[in-house]
């Protein structure tokens, strides 16, 4: 869901460029706060990863496509939203610097849609229903934060004019809906591939722990 | 940098380079999401990019298949080199 450039008002794209760079600040307070030198390696291994895996797109229905985006993967395994947001930042902003995937003027948006909203939705759903098992969360919470980014992209489709709202909301829904199955999928293997190469690392016993909890057991 | 770190590296950018030098030849070539609405609610979804990028649609123009297994593969490695300089440099307890 890369916007290009050309579908959102330059007057609102700057809008989208102040909110992500705010959302910018405060990923990269968390990374002075708590990014752990030991998390470096698998922060930059998931960073490659997932700039690789964007590229993969899946056939869906309706001659359609999609690929994992990796935001509430990147929220669940470091157990903050803004290390989502930090990480697809530095993807996107590649990606549309190099590769012209993804518009320089809608870079905003897309850091909005794809890190911002799918880090927090990730993030805070995987929370709030990790109760009924970890797993079942986590692919709920991959799945929701796809399909609301989609969601806000429509909106933002529609207040730029750009897509009609009943129409926009329904295709970019309904494909979404089904790409986030493959993001619920994928976020699923990957964070238990993570959890048992790594348990020092990310596991759902020790989740949302600080270091010293966790060292002090 | 600790053992166990360095394979988790090495091992990543494997799985990472495997899927970046398949993607060329496995990736679905349909619209995704976005563009698909596009083509069917606008009446003129090719849009001009603001600035001229140097690997457009991760290909290298004229390279053809194994141009494109570059771009994906030459992107990764930037990508992992840039994710771990950021990182080092903001992580805490500096």
């Amino acid at each position: 869901m890369h916007i290009p450039d050309g579908f959102i008002p330059i007057s609102q794209c700057i809008i989208y460029w102040i909110i992500a760079l705010v959302a910018l600040y405060f990923s990269v307070r968390w990374a002075s706060a708590k990014l752990e030198e030991r998390q470096i390696p698998l922060f930059a291994v998931l960073a490659a990863g997932i700039f690789a895996i964007q590229a993969m797109n899946v056939p869906i229905l309706w001659g359609t496509s999609g690929h994992m985006v990796g935001a509430a993967l990147i929220a669940i395994i470091f157990a903050s939203p803004w290390a989502a947001v930090l990480l697809l930042s530095i993807v996107l902003i590649l990606q549309g610097l190099i590769f012209g995937d993804g518009g320089i003027t809608a870079l905003g948006a897309n850091i909005l849609n794809m890190g911002i909203i799918g880090g927090f939705v990730g993030y805070y759903l995987f929370k709030g229903t990790k109760s009924i098992g970890e797993i079942p969360a986590v692919f709920i919470a991959a799945w929701a934060s796809i399909f609301l980014a989609a969601i806000a992209c429509a909106i933002e489709m529609w207040i730029a004019g750009t897509f009609p709202l009943d129409k926009g909301l329904a295709m970019m829904g309904l494909y979404h809906a089904v790409i986030g199955i493959i993001e619920g999928v994928l976020t699923v293997v990957i964070v238990l591939a993570v959890q048992s190469a790594r348990p020092d690392l990310f596991s759902f016993k020790d989740w949302g722990k600080e270091k010293a909890e966790v060292l002090s057991k | 940098m600790k053992s166990r770190d360095k394979k988790l590296l090495i091992g990543g950018v494997i799985i990472a380079l495997i899927i970046a030098v398949l993607a060329p030849f496995l990736a679905s070539s349909n619209p995704d999401g976005l563009e698909s609405t596009a083509e069917k609610v606008m009446p003129n979804p090719e849009t001009e990019p603001a600035i001229e990028s140097p690997l457009p649609d991760y290909t290298i123009p004229g390279f053809g298949k194994e141009g494109e297994v570059l771009a994906l593969v030459v992107g990764t490695i930037v990508v992992l080199i840039i994710a771990y300089g950021i990182s080092a440099a903001l992580k805490a307890g500096k």
